[in-house]
């Protein structure tokens, strides 16, 4: 049957990027349709039970900024919070939060639950309605067909998923769950490249089984951190400890003498794993001198005894899963709740989107998450909120948007995605980022609101917020750029006791910002004290403005050059071959990758700076009769 | 490799000489060979045979031999044709070649295609015009071991290390809790050090260098009216400079470029230095001392016949190696000549002059003395080792690259925010690039993966 109902966006998945997706396209206004094979587990945390960490922490606040579910379904979720590289500068500080999976389910789904404009429906997807070159729609198990104008696919691991545990392995989505095999045929007869990924998890234990007397207790950080920008530690429920052990040469010796039976080793598993987060056998084989390596043991809930043994992801047999578990300091007497596993399943090789996220062979068919080879729940988030939004953009008959490099981190890995690909499962690191001190935890807001205002992402309640925010940032910066101390007045000497410098001649308060030594929250009170009233938000944007002044301003000026070639636009039906100069290769590259804009053409792996160069000549002379 | 067209140049001198090479490269190359030479030409051997025009008529005769792609200079398909050295002979073969499909190539366009194919990187194909451009002997073996890729190859192993570094640093930044925290470790900041160590010695080897392709910048210095434009009108053979005896006529830098005995010179004329009212001759000091500071050698110029100023002894504090000239010795009694003497002696020593020479520009008396002492200066740093050809350009960016490791070890000395560092030691990197125009953005991240177990 065909659904009385037309949509103008539906979105196939009720996963990280699935939520995000369906809540981004409702908020602009759009008619949205959640498609999920099962309304109960809407916002799974499939892998470990946290959320945020380094280079994730900023992807949390870039959604939230951007009105998205992630950082207050975490802050309602939160039962362990800590600011990573706390002792470092602010640019690769982050936020991580163990939460409670449930909490975090109750969470989400009460979000979308909420959310105007967006309809819930539980059925598995198995084929798409495809016109010509164009999705409208998808048709489910029971055969009914939804028509919309366009469909976001977040399919996660589902897509052909294959679990391993040992030698034996079946059909799965994720543990418990069936895999989209239907669907997945049906991909994989579109013109996409395919390819296949694999992850692992490690077995579950329960914590009543744990000798915890020697392992070392690792407390959540205080003050607490907080993920949203609309937050506060008053959401969070009870927080709990996390503790630390660590493998034996024992457990060393228990996995190597069962490496054959690993699939990971056998050959079974033809899926590639990411080399940041490799599986136990993996790391044993890789680092073979390492004689210990670190476990996290992590909660998985208030209400369970259920614990996530963080670092010993494995497809290794059952029988070695119990032996090697029991011989790691704590869990001698361990009881495996549920065996680690590896999943392997289905991507398309994400080269072949836009920047919209939009598939380049099939119009109005977009991807988000897994299913463009990326890991990590905030990786999917982060896409699902940015397909979400340009899918109903689309039907609305606007321009598809999407962050630059150096507005956001969204920005960095869906470039890094349609430009470069992804051989691994791709995950956000800071240092993938070349714009890193401006990308901040702290500014993400500063980054994003006001373009999510503009975009209908954000609402009243979170714009006014912001707006108070930035003009007290604003207030706050100039007055300080007009404050500077003498020798000889009270203010300078309460500096001087107070930092242990000899300051010696007259100081600008920007110049005290840039000692190390110096805090802007203690400052303030010995030298204008009628600043000090300052949110403490607002003193901390700009004491971070203070102390990476210089290098900001590179950054910006590196920024503004690049841009100005960035952003010269390649026509899609660009004739490579009419350039004279570019090698063969070269031109195969860009003849496969379209660059939308030169700057795209740059970061093509193989396409030399020399060839980019070519490029922007022949775009100048071909551009110049019209103009002389 | 090129899809589009063909070049062909004549590889040789102009002027009548025994032999004149043809240099064909692209696509069309084995079929102007056949047209050309009436066989297919086996690759790398040298055919001797006729080159014909298309009704089948000698031109010239010669070797002729074929390269494949990508086993040749340009790394596409070229053809050489070696036939004789006459301009009419050589210009018959050449519009036959071109009539079979080729174009004239652009000056540098053969090695242009070696860069964009990846046979030499850019201070290679910078090297190749060097070594065609090189007026001495010194000058043509820096632009040789430059284009064995020496130069290359030590700017690469900086380039390595910055990046290895780079990862350590990234890797306590991205992974905090891996149990990898390199920013306390003493070796770590032990390597920055010796890499600025490494700097220092290529930085020196390529300075040599490019005093031999750009040329010795030479200043002319010291207060006013003592000669310095009659200098420079002396040693460019010109009058470049007006010449008065009013102090303060020269009100802007002056440059000419000579040579000496092989050996190109860039000489600048400043303005005299001292205390002045009026706002044009001060900017023109201001500039002055801007040219001083880009000096690989300055020429102090005295005046015999006035006292020292202490204006003269402001040059003192200069960073480059410098002469002294004591002018308009013509002016000065035979009797005060010995005292002069001593008083120079002194002055050297409060300079740290290298050397003192007396001279009268006017009665063109010591100028040959210092000619030979210039090209002595120029010659005394050929004789380092491992001198590479290098540009202004390189020095430049090898500069920018070491002060950013500089950088990055004082914020790794302050502590408190490596991420800072980690940015200088990334823009240290993208410095260098610029030297050998290989921007490849190599993983960092798989070596970080590669070298230490990460992950939970």
């Amino acid at each position: 049957m065909e659904f009385p109902t037309h949509f103008d966006v539906i979105v196939v998945g009720g996963g990280h990027a699935g939520t995000e997706a369906a809540l981004a396209s409702a908020r602009t206004g759009a008619s949205t349709l959640l498609l999920t094979h099962n309304i109960e587990t809407l916002g799974q945390m499939s892998c470990n039970p946290a959320i945020g960490g380094i280079g994730k922490g900023h992807l949390v606040k870039e959604i939230d900024a951007l009105g998205g579910a992630m950082g207050k379904a975490a802050d309602a979720a939160g039962i362990h919070f800590r600011t990573l590289n706390s002792r470092k500068g602010p640019a690769v500080r982050a936020t991580r939060a163990q939460a409670d999976r449930s909490l975090y389910r109750s969470a989400i789904r009460q979000i979308l639950e909420n959310q105007p404009n967006l309809t819930l429906f539980q059925q598995p997807v198995d084929d798409l309605i495809v016109e010509g070159d164009e999705v409208r729609g998808a048709i489910t198990q029971l055969g009914v067909k939804f028509r919309a104008h366009a469909v976001v696919l977040t399919v996660g691991t589902f897509l052909a998923g294959k679990i391993h545990v040992g030698d034996a392995n079946s059909a799965a989505g994720r543990a418990g769950d069936p895999p989209a095999a239907t669907l997945a045929a049906r991909m994989r007869e579109l013109p996409l490249e395919v390819g296949r990924l694999k992850t692992g998890t490690p077995p579950r234990i329960d914590a009543r089984t744990i000798d915890y007397t020697h392992l070392q207790p690792q407390p959540g950080d205080s003050p607490r951190p907080v993920f949203s920008y609309l937050g506060s530690v008053d959401q969070h429920p009870q927080q709990v400890h996390c503790h630390i052990t660590h493998t034996s040469e024992r457990t060393h010796d228990i996995i190597r003498a069962a490496l054959h039976r690993s699939p990971l080793f056998s050959g079974e598993i033809e899926g590639v794993g990411p080399r940041y987060c490799p599986s136990i056998e993996d790391k044993v084989v890789r680092f073979a001198d390492k004689t210990s390596h670190q476990i996290f043991i992590e909660p998985e809930g208030l209400t369970t005894h259920e614990i996530y043994p963080n670092g010993i992801s494995t497809s290794l047999p059952f029988d070695v899963q119990i032996n090697y578990v029991q011989s790691i300091k704590g869990f001698e007497n361990a009881h495996i709740t549920r065996p680690g596993y590896a999943i392997e399943y289905d991507y398309f090789d994400p080269r072949g989107l836009s920047a919209s996220l939009e598939t380049k062979p099939l119009k109005r068919l977009f991807f988000a998450g897994q299913i463009n080879g990326t890991t990590g729940y905030e990786e999917a988030a982060a896409q699902g909120l940015i397909a979400g939004l340009n899918a109903a953009r689309q039907v609305q008959g606007l321009e598809p948007w999407t962050p630059r490099r150096d507005e956001a981190y969204i920005g960095v890995l869906i470039d890094d995605l349609i430009t470069r690909g992804t051989r691994e499962p791709y995950r956000m690191f800071t240092s993938r980022a070349e714009y890193r001190l401006m990308l901040r935890e702290d500014n993400a807001d500063m980054r994003l609101t006001a373009k999510g205002r503009e975009l209908g992402l954000v609402d009243d309640h979170r714009w006014a917020a912001f707006q108070a925010k930035s003009l007290a940032v604003d207030e706050l910066g100039k007055a300080l750029k007009a404050l500077v101390i003498h020798p000889g007045q009270p203010e300078f000497k309460a500096v001087e006791e107070a930092t242990g410098l000899s300051l010696s001649r007259e100081r600008h308060a920007s110049d005290l910002l840039k000692m190390p030594e110096v805090r802007l929250n203690e400052l303030l009170p010995m030298i204008a004290p009628e600043l000090a009233g300052f949110d403490a938000s607002v003193i901390e944007q700009v004491e971070i403005q203070g102390k990476y002044a210089g290098y900001l301003d590179r950054q910006q000026a590196d920024v503004e050059r690049a841009r100005a070639q960035q952003s010269v636009r390649l026509p899609v039906d660009f004739d490579y071959n009419s350039v004279s100069g570019l090698s063969n290769e070269i031109t195969q590259k860009l003849l496969e990758h379209k660059p939308e804009t030169l700057g795209q053409a740059a970061r093509i792996s193989g396409v030399t700076p020399a060839a980019v160069s070519l490029l922007a000549i022949y775009l100048k002379k071909t551009a110049l009769p019209e103009s002389a | 490799m090129y899809t589009t067209d063909t070049i062909a140049a004549v590889a040789t001198g102009s002027g009548r000489a025994g032999v004149g090479i043809i240099r064909i490269s692209g696509p069309a190359v084995p079929d102007i060979a056949r047209q050309i030479t009436g066989k297919t030409l086996t690759a790398r051997h040298a055919h001797h045979l006729p080159f014909v025009d298309d009704a089948g008529q000698t031109l010239d005769e010669g070797l002729a031999i074929r390269f494949d792609a990508p086993n040749s200079y340009t790394g596409e398909a070229v053809l050489e044709l070696q036939g004789h050295g006459g301009p009419v002979v050589l210009d018959m073969v050449l519009q036959r070649v071109l009539a079979c499909g080729a174009r004239p190539a652009r000056p540098g366009e053969f090695t242009e295609r070696a860069f964009l194919n990846d046979r030499m990187d850019l201070a290679q194909a910078e090297a190749v015009a060097d070594l065609i451009d090189a007026s001495s002997q010194a000058a043509a073996q820096a632009a040789i071991r430059s284009l064995d890729g020496e130069f290359s190859q030590a700017v690469n192993a900086i380039s390595e290390e910055l990046m290895t570094l780079r990862a350590w640093l990234e890797a306590a930044l991205d992974f905090s809790e891996e149990e990898i925290d390199f920013l306390s470790d003493p070796v770590f900041k032990q390597r920055v050090r010796e890499l600025l160590e490494a700097f220092d010695s290529v930085f020196e080897r390529a300075t040599q260098g490019s005093r031999l392709t750009d040329g010795l910048t030479v200043v002319i210095a010291g207060v006013a009216n003592v000669g310095k434009s009659s200098l420079l009108n002396a040693l460019s053979g010109t009058d470049r400079a007006i010449v008065t005896d009013i102090a303060g006529t020269t009100r802007d830098v002056l440059h000419e470029h000579i040579t000496l005995d092989g050996i190109p010179l860039h000489l600048m004329d400043t303005a005299g230095i001292r205390l002045t009212d009026d706002v044009v001759e001060q900017h023109g000091i201001d500039r002055a001392e801007q040219a001083l500071a880009s000096a690989d050698h300055v020429l102090i110029l005295v005046d015999a016949s006035q006292p020292v100023l202490p204006e003269t002894h402001r040059l003192a504090k200069l960073n480059a190696p410098s002469t002294l000239l004591i002018n308009k010795m013509d002016a000065v009694e035979s009797s005060v000549k010995s005292a002069l003497q001593d008083t120079a002696e002194r002055f050297k020593e409060a300079t740290g002059a290298q050397e003192v020479l007396f001279l009268s520009i006017k009665a063109d008396e010591g100028l040959d003395a210092l000619r030979d002492h210039l090209i002595q200066t120029a010659g005394r740093d050929t004789a380092v080792e491992g001198v590479f050809s290098a540009r202004r350009r390189h020095l430049d960016a090898l500069q920018r690259s070491r002060e950013a490791a500089d950088a990055a070890l004082n914020r790794l000395n302050q502590g408190d925010m490596p991420e800072l560092a980690a940015e200088e030691l990334r823009l240290a990197r993208s410095a260098l690039d610029e030297v050998t125009g290989r921007f490849d953005t190599e993983d960092l991240l798989g070596k970080v993966f590669g070298q230490f177990c990460i992950g939970k």
